[in-house]
């Protein structure tokens, strides 16, 4: 069933053209990585997903419920699709809970002991427990990646979208990232990764989508992707970063 | 205790690294502690020291002092009405144009740049001039009861010496609210949070961190500032102290420095109490991990 469908998306910030109608469905449950050349409008593509963007064209459903409409509010649909950002983007001046919680109470209206106790639970799927009173500076890159996820987790989203959520971090700590990502994978969470690890789009990704000059290039297995690229430009860059 | 941890306790800086609890921690503040009442007391009893060197060479005549205090107290009372209406009136005012300045509302935008230029630009005896002029003027045309007029035009005077000091922290809210980087925001959103729910939940609370030790330093001047009030006619503290030496003049030369120092403490007292109240609530907004290095 698809969880999430995008439809003719377009996208321009003033002269320049940064989708060119893009197509794209997942389905329930579904990782899909999308990958391509940087400046090429991936990040662009999931501000529009999550409509932190709006696009200037093209629709966007979200279960079958076309949300690009005057209807629906943006706030909702945001709420709907989790957010994972490079630089973390933790709340600075509130713990690693009170980051957690903040959408809880505020957004969900939810009672500050219910959203304490939902929160805790999240920072503990993510192996955090110990550190819920730490703010964002005194945490690791990987300790702060991992409570920014908590934190989009716990308004229990329909799907998830990372947006490089390792490249700002310490080779060291990638792997404990990845590991939360992987189990939320095996969960069942549908999942749109925007990700240069190519190892993980391998072993996680249920199918990869090239991205280049704003459009979608091919789509395909992941067996497709790295070892039978059918397009040029895909061979190039996979070549580039495989090698 | 080694020279660098000594350093840190007279500064009042916690330690950076180890678990803040423990005997250590409160030997610490016991050290701290004890140091300032020492500090304290030193600095009293010198200036005690002083004064009474001061009256055995008859620089210094303690009974004089004591007797203009009581209308150096009026003059305060007036002196802390006026810092009372003027502070919070020029915080709102520079609240409210900082946050226009970062609209995205061109009117705004324009409206808060236009005030700024304008209220910082023009020197603030001008703006309490013309202020208390034009209602005095206004007001006699419409009632031509000159004792309504003469209080509401004294106030009015105090209202542009807010709206000059409110130039000042419009451009300080701005400064903070413009060093909340946009991921924070993008964060906000991402997560269901209006636009309304983002300004106050994140924004502000991380832009007023940044803003306070300005605000503070804008404050202890204003309160300096509001002694330019007398020249519309309030008797404030500097006013009175004006006409106390006008007085003395006549009797002898010296009894001068008495009021002048008078009037320096108590408005030393007003701005000490203004910016520590600042300072306490700055260290509320303290964020742990954030604090500035210790240089």
């Amino acid at each position: 069933m698809t969880m999430l469908r995008l439809q003719g998306i377009h996208k321009s910030f003033g002269k320049l053209h940064v989708l060119r109608g893009v197509d794209l469905e997942v389905n329930r449950g579904d990782v899909l990585c999308i990958i391509g050349p940087s400046g090429s409008g991936k990040s662009t593509l999931l501000r529009c997903t999550n409509l932190l963007v709006y696009p200037d064209r093209g629709d966007i459903f979200l279960e079958q419920v076309r949300v690009t409409t005057r209807a629906v509010r943006p706030e909702w649909v945001r709420q709907q699709i989790g957010m994972v950002f490079q630089q973390f983007n933790l709340f600075t001046h509130l713990t690693a809970l009170r980051n957690v919680m903040l959408g809880l109470v505020v957004v969900k209206r939810m009672n500050p002991a219910d959203a304490r106790s939902k929160a805790e639970l999240e920072l503990q799927r993510v192996g955090l427990a110990d550190k819920k009173d730490a703010y964002p500076a005194q945490l690791s890159g990987g300790q702060q990646q991992r409570v920014a996820i908590a934190r989009a987790l716990a308004m229990d989203p329909r799907v998830m979208l990372f947006d490089e959520p390792t490249s700002a971090l310490d080779p060291e700590f990638i792997h404990e990232v990845l590991d939360v990502m992987g189990r939320l994978a095996k969960e069942g969470m549908t999942m749109v990764v925007v990700t240069h690890e190519m190892n993980f789009a391998r072993e996680v990704a249920d199918s990869i989508i090239f991205f280049d000059q704003g459009q979608i290039v091919e789509r395909g297995s992941p067996e497709e992707i790295f070892d039978r690229p059918g397009h040029d430009r895909t061979k190039a860059f996979v070549g580039k970063i495989l090698r | 205790m080694d020279r660098r941890r000594w350093l840190q306790s007279l500064r009042g800086l916690p330690r950076r690294k180890g678990p803040h609890t423990g005997r250590g921690d409160l030997l610490r503040n016991a050290t701290r502690f004890t140091l300032r009442v020492l500090v304290g007391l030193g600095v009293t009893a010198l200036g005690f020291a002083s004064l009474i060197y001061l009256g055995i060479l008859h620089y210094y005549n303690l009974g004089y002092a004591e007797s203009i205090l009581p209308a150096l107290g009026q003059g305060f009372l007036v002196t802390l009405r006026l810092v009372a209406v003027v502070i919070p009136l020029g915080f709102a005012l520079g609240f409210f144009f900082g946050w226009a300045r970062t609209t995205r509302s061109l009117l705004l935008r324009g409206l808060g740049a236009v005030y700024v230029e304008v209220f910082r630009g023009l020197p603030p005896i001008v703006l309490i001039f013309f202020s208390y002029l034009l209602t005095t003027l206004a007001i006699l045309n419409i009632s031509r009861n000159p004792f309504i007029a003469g209080d509401v035009a004294l106030w009015m005077g105090a209202i542009a010496l807010s709206f000059h000091s409110g130039a000042y922290q419009t451009e300080i809210i701005r400064a903070g609210l413009l060093s909340v980087p946009t991921g924070q925001i993008e964060a906000s959103e991402a997560i269901g949070m209006s636009r309304w729910q983002t300004m106050f939940r994140v924004i502000l609370p991380q832009a007023f961190r940044i803003s306070l030790p300005p605000l503070g330093n804008e404050f202890a001047s204003v309160i300096k500032d509001t002694s330019l009030l007398n020249v519309i006619g309030w008797l404030d503290l500097a006013q009175i102290g004006l006409l106390q030496v006008s007085t003395a003049l006549k009797m002898d030369f010296n009894l001068v420095f008495i009021i002048w120092i008078e009037i320096a403490m108590l408005y030393f007292v007003l701005t000490f109490a203004v910016t520590k109240v600042v300072r306490f609530v700055e260290n509320r907004y303290k964020v742990p991990g954030l604090e500035a290095a210790e240089l």
